[in-house]
């Protein structure tokens, strides 16, 4: 802004203008009818409600080209969408919450998206936006009155309903930078005090990934320090005591024990953004072979007893597909 | 100028659909764009609709607002402003047709994406020279020459609380000024 304009603006704030009446109350009745605050649910589950207006403020500005541009994946825009509609109905078929959409037979993630897609195929993207939406805040709605420590399967995945709803956030999120990157928009970081129990939910993953990742790792410990906002410090034993997935078959494969690496570490690349460091507690040589993500991976090295987790051009839940 | 960290937290929480934080940045900023809005139009009630409008827009839309580019005030302030001189055109584009219809219609001139027109901005600097000398200069060297409060001070001899008052008292006499212009 030119000094001028500053100087202007400036002079104004010092001589308070006010309308015959206050405009507050107006003002917001119009928000709410223009664009849908994130629906109210338990404090816990604030993330992910947040996350879901997000991602509706982009797809307001999707124009007719953005619906059909593939984002990831190998999806369009609207499959995206679909697909996170997929997901979020797995959660809410789950707790008894409402399943909108196609009647659910697939209990698995990518059962499910294609029955979704199948079925939003034949509709606007308009139309799966709102479908989305109205699952995403019907979900919202049902965690207000339920305890964050109810037990829940989602995919053959046992867990604290809570850890399932970071999950959605984390994957709403994820995709929302998705989609933002491909139009060139830049998307805000959520709030500290939603990217906390986040980044906590990725710290107690990290032994699920190197468990995946073939990792010898028993009866260690990490230490994990993510700085920026929302950061922290984690100690998280290793191997044996670690939660370990209900079950490894095909279909049950927990779908977002790797993505916690791959997201943290995919942030890593921003200024500013949380950046992992992992202390191992064992001689570098013996460090190998470490968590591995899937996608664009990069290894980077630093210091003899610090390591970066393999950064990922984009974050994005890895183990999906 | 990237923006102050407090826009980039009301921003965060409207993209995550906090009305809260639409209502905290209307408590903030509605005096100013509505003194904006009024100072263009000279309607009250369209200086209303113009407020509202602008708010709303950055509710709906708040991913357009972009805080590595500026200040969430100069953001809303340039948005005001734009509109406030669409309707003061269109107003004038009604009276004309109401004499009849031109032979030919004038090109539409690309809308300033500013704050201020350039005749307004000259406005402004005409009664930067008007000010006081001790007022002046502590204006000129805290806008146009960029210094800090403290530099300000140091540059004319005074205590940085006394360099803050005198810009403080030039902010409001050029108010004054601009708004007498005005009547």
């Amino acid at each position: 802004m030119e000094p001028v304009e500053r100087l202007y603006l400036d002079a104004l704030m010092e001589e308070p203008a006010v309308p015959e009446r206050s405009l507050r109350p107006q003002l917001l009745a119009g928000a709410r009818a223009r664009r849908r605050p994130a629906a109210p649910t338990a404090t816990w589950a604030e993330p992910y409600a947040a996350r879901v207006a997000a991602m509706d403020a982009l797809l307001a500005a999707a124009i007719d080209d953005d619906w059909s541009r593939i984002i990831v994946e190998g999806w369009t825009l609207q499959e995206l969408v679909g697909h996170l509609a997929a997901k979020d109905g797995l959660l809410a078929h789950s707790v008894g919450a409402p399943v909108l959409g196609p009647a659910v037979s697939a209990l698995d993630a990518m059962g499910r998206t294609a029955e979704v897609h199948a079925f939003e195929r034949a509709r606007s993207p308009e139309q799966t936006r709102r479908d989305w939406r109205a699952q995403a805040d019907a979900l919202s709605r049902h965690l207000a009155a339920m305890p964050a420590e109810s037990a829940a399967t989602v995919d053959g995945l046992d867990a604290p309903i809570s850890d399932h709803v970071l999950a959605r956030s984390l994957e709403t999120w994820i995709h929302t930078a998705d989609a933002a990157g491909q139009a060139g928009i830049r998307l805000p970081r959520p709030l500290a005090g939603h990217i906390h129990p986040t980044a906590d939910l990725c710290a107690r993953l990290v032994p699920w990934t190197l468990l995946f990742s073939g990792v010898e790792a028993a009866g260690r410990t990490l230490r994990l320090t993510l700085t920026g906002e929302g950061g922290g410090e984690w100690r998280v034993p290793l191997g044996a005591g670690s939660p370990r997935p209900a079950s490894r078959t095909r279909t049950s494969r927990p779908t977002w024990s790797a993505s916690a690496s791959c997201w943290a570490a995919g942030a890593s690349r921003r200024r500013s953004r949380p950046r992992w460091r992992v202390t191992p507690p064992w001689p570098r040589r013996s460090c190998a072979p470490r968590p591995r993500c899937r996608g664009r991976s990069r290894r980077r090295h630093h210091g003899a007893h610090d390591m970066d987790l393999p950064a990922t051009g984009t974050p994005r839940p890895a183990a999906e597909r | 100028m990237e923006a102050p960290y407090d826009d980039r937290l009301l921003h965060r929480r409207v993209v995550g659909g906090d009305e809260s934080a639409l209502g905290e940045v209307y408590d903030r900023l509605s005096s100013l764009i509505f003194g904006l809005s009024l100072r263009v139009t000279r309607d009250r009630v369209i200086a209303e609709d113009i407020t509202q409008e602008v708010f709303l827009i950055f509710w709906e839309r708040p991913l357009a607002y972009d805080p590595d580019r500026g200040s969430l005030r100069a953001w809303l302030a340039t948005i005001a402003h734009r509109r406030a001189v669409d309707h003061v055109r269109a107003e004038e584009r009604r009276r004309v047709s109401v004499l009849g219809p031109r032979l030919f219609e004038p090109e539409p001139p690309r809308l300033e994406e500013t704050v201020l027109a350039a005749d307004e901005a000259k406005r402004v600097r005409q009664a930067v020279t008007r000010l006081p000398d001790g007022l002046r200069e502590a204006v000129e060297l805290a806008y146009f020459g960029g210094r800090t409060y403290r530099q300000v001070g140091e540059e004319l001899g005074v205590p940085e609380g006394t360099a803050k008052s005198r810009i403080r008292l030039a902010l409001r006499r050029l108010a004054d000024a601009l708004a007498e212009e005005e009547v």
